[in-house]
């Protein structure tokens, strides 16, 4: 059955007198893979801030599951364990070793035993191919190694949906392909994403749908082997231009 | 030496008030583990308050931390225990009547809890914002971030000026001799004016500089390893 996981609604997202979103309309069904793309500014890591709630919007409604995260009835806390999220520079907690920073939050939000915790950790170091460096400090890792941290620090709270912000783009280049990896790996098992990327190689393989803003707006969205062979606007030829 | 050893380093007088002064010292522990303990804990609170997101309790926060940075302390301990007490006597109001060590650990709680405060909020603000981001986005409240992301690398950060601040305190307990605490200066004072020579004063700077030099050496260490915030203890 089609389930809508997340739902924006004419999203108007402003700093002071700076525009940054500017009416955004988005519906991701279970097991879509979104990917978007666009220039510097345009506002793609606020639309994924917002998504979380991690920055409140001026105008328009964001629906989680089901729930108006723009009510003030809603506990967002409880929404953003559904919502995994991965930065750009990690983020990982560096006072912690690699397996706390993966258990820390399933401990402490969650409530569950250390036990327990410690091995689902376990199992997503695995996965995400770090079994052996679970009690290095994410000071010891390459970048490649602290991203796949983030991803199972955020898979340990057994989320709904993903959201990428750029994850790759701080990475040397020989190691983007151990974290994008992962994140294929993810999609084929039915993960809902939406993933800001100008990894196009990504976009084509698994990405469900691709989607170019520009200016706080979705100028075009469509199938991405589609979209990236014969884009229709002016503004995503450009882009496209740039970035292939 | 001759003269002057006579009159400062009088042998006999040092070895007869040593004993006296150390057991000065146990009263001036007792200023600074209060002092310190209750220091922290509103400076922290005030810290917090300082950033937070409501804008009133900003402006108490700001507020108090300028009212206490900006008045003299042998002030406040002069007010707190000869003030507050005046007016007790006069209306029977006997809470406000404090003796001397409960009122200079008061005194230098509300003092250096505004320089704390200071301190705590620039550790907590050096903590990158990323951090608090990935907290929250896996959850947490805003006070779990704190507890369990935020104030542990904040603490790294804010040892070594708050080595530095134990050192001032364990100097500035001696203004509470102002207010008859039985602390090193003020018992030294005394001792000096039964044996007519200043020898005493030579003796309690003696026992000051065995607590703050080694002190002193060991803030200055602090400082100069200081790594990134993120370097785990033991690296
Ligand atoms: N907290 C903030 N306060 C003020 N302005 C902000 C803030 N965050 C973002 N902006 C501004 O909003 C605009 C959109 O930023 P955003 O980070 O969403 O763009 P982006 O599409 O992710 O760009 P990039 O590709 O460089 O990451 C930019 O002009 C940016 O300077
Ligand atoms: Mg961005």
């Amino acid at each position: 059955m089609r389930r809508v996981m997340i739902q924006l609604e004419q999203v108007h997202k402003h700093f002071g007198q700076l525009k940054v979103l500017n009416g955004i309309d988005l519906e991701v069904t279970k097991g879509e893979v979104i990917v978007i793309i666009g220039p510097s500014g345009s506002g793609k890591s606020t639309m994924l801030r917002c998504v979380n709630g991690l920055e409140p919007i001026q105008k328009g409604r964001i629906i989680i599951e089901g729930d108006d995260i723009t009510d003030p009835k809603t506990d967002q806390n409880k929404i953003r364990q559904r919502i995994g999220m991965v930065f750009q520079s990690f983020n990982l907690f560096p006072h912690r070793t690699v397996l706390d920073n993966v258990t820390l939050a399933p401990i402490k939000v969650q409530g569950k035993k250390k036990a327990e915790a410690k091995q689902i950790g376990e199992e997503l170091l695995v996965r995400v191919g770090l079994a052996d460096k679970a009690k290095d400090y994410p000071d010891q890792l390459s970048g490649g190694q602290q991203q796949r941290v983030a991803i199972a620090r955020a898979l340990a709270m057994q989320p709904d949906m993903m959201l990428f912000d750029e994850v790759t783009s701080a990475l040397d280049p020989e190691l983007v392909a151990e974290v994008l990896n992962v994140m294929k790996d993810l999609a084929l098992g039915g993960m809902t994403m939406l993933v800001v990327t100008h990894e196009m190689g990504f976009a084509r393989e698994v990405g469900t749908r691709l989607m170019f803003m520009d200016e706080g707006v979705i100028v075009e969205e469509g199938d991405p082997r589609k979209m990236i062979a014969d884009p229709q606007e002016e503004r995503t030829k450009k882009f496209l231009g740039m970035v292939l | 030496m001759g003269q002057f050893g006579r009159y400062y380093f009088n042998w006999d007088i040092l070895r007869d008030t040593l004993p006296e002064l150390l057991k000065a010292v146990v009263v001036v522990v007792e200023l600074l583990v209060f002092g310190l303990f209750f220091a922290f804990i509103l400076g922290l609170l005030i810290s917090l308050m300082r950033i937070s997101r409501v804008r009133i309790i900003r402006w108490l926060a700001a507020i108090y931390v300028d009212f206490f940075r900006g008045l003299p302390l042998l002030l406040l301990l002069t007010f707190i225990y000869y003030g507050l007490a005046l007016v007790g006597l006069q209306t029977g109001l006997r809470f406000l009547i404090l003796p001397p060590i409960p009122a200079a650990v008061v005194a230098l709680s509300l003092c250096y809890a505004a320089y704390s405060a200071e301190i705590f909020r620039a550790g907590i603000e050096s903590i990158h914002r990323g951090q608090m981001e990935a907290a929250r986005s896996l959850g947490m409240t805003y006070g779990q971030a704190m507890r369990f992301v935020i104030l542990p690398q904040a603490i790294k950060i804010v040892i070594p000026p708050l080595t530095n601040e134990l050192i001032a305190m364990i100097k500035d307990t001696a203004l509470a001799s102002v207010i008859t605490t039985p602390e090193i200066l003020f018992r030294a004072r005394e001792i000096m004016g039964v044996r007519a020579n200043p020898t005493p004063l030579t003796a309690a700077a003696i026992i000051y500089l065995v607590f703050t030099i080694p002190l002193i050496r060991v803030a200055a260490r602090l400082e100069k390893k200081k790594g990134s915030p993120g370097t785990p203890a033991g690296m």
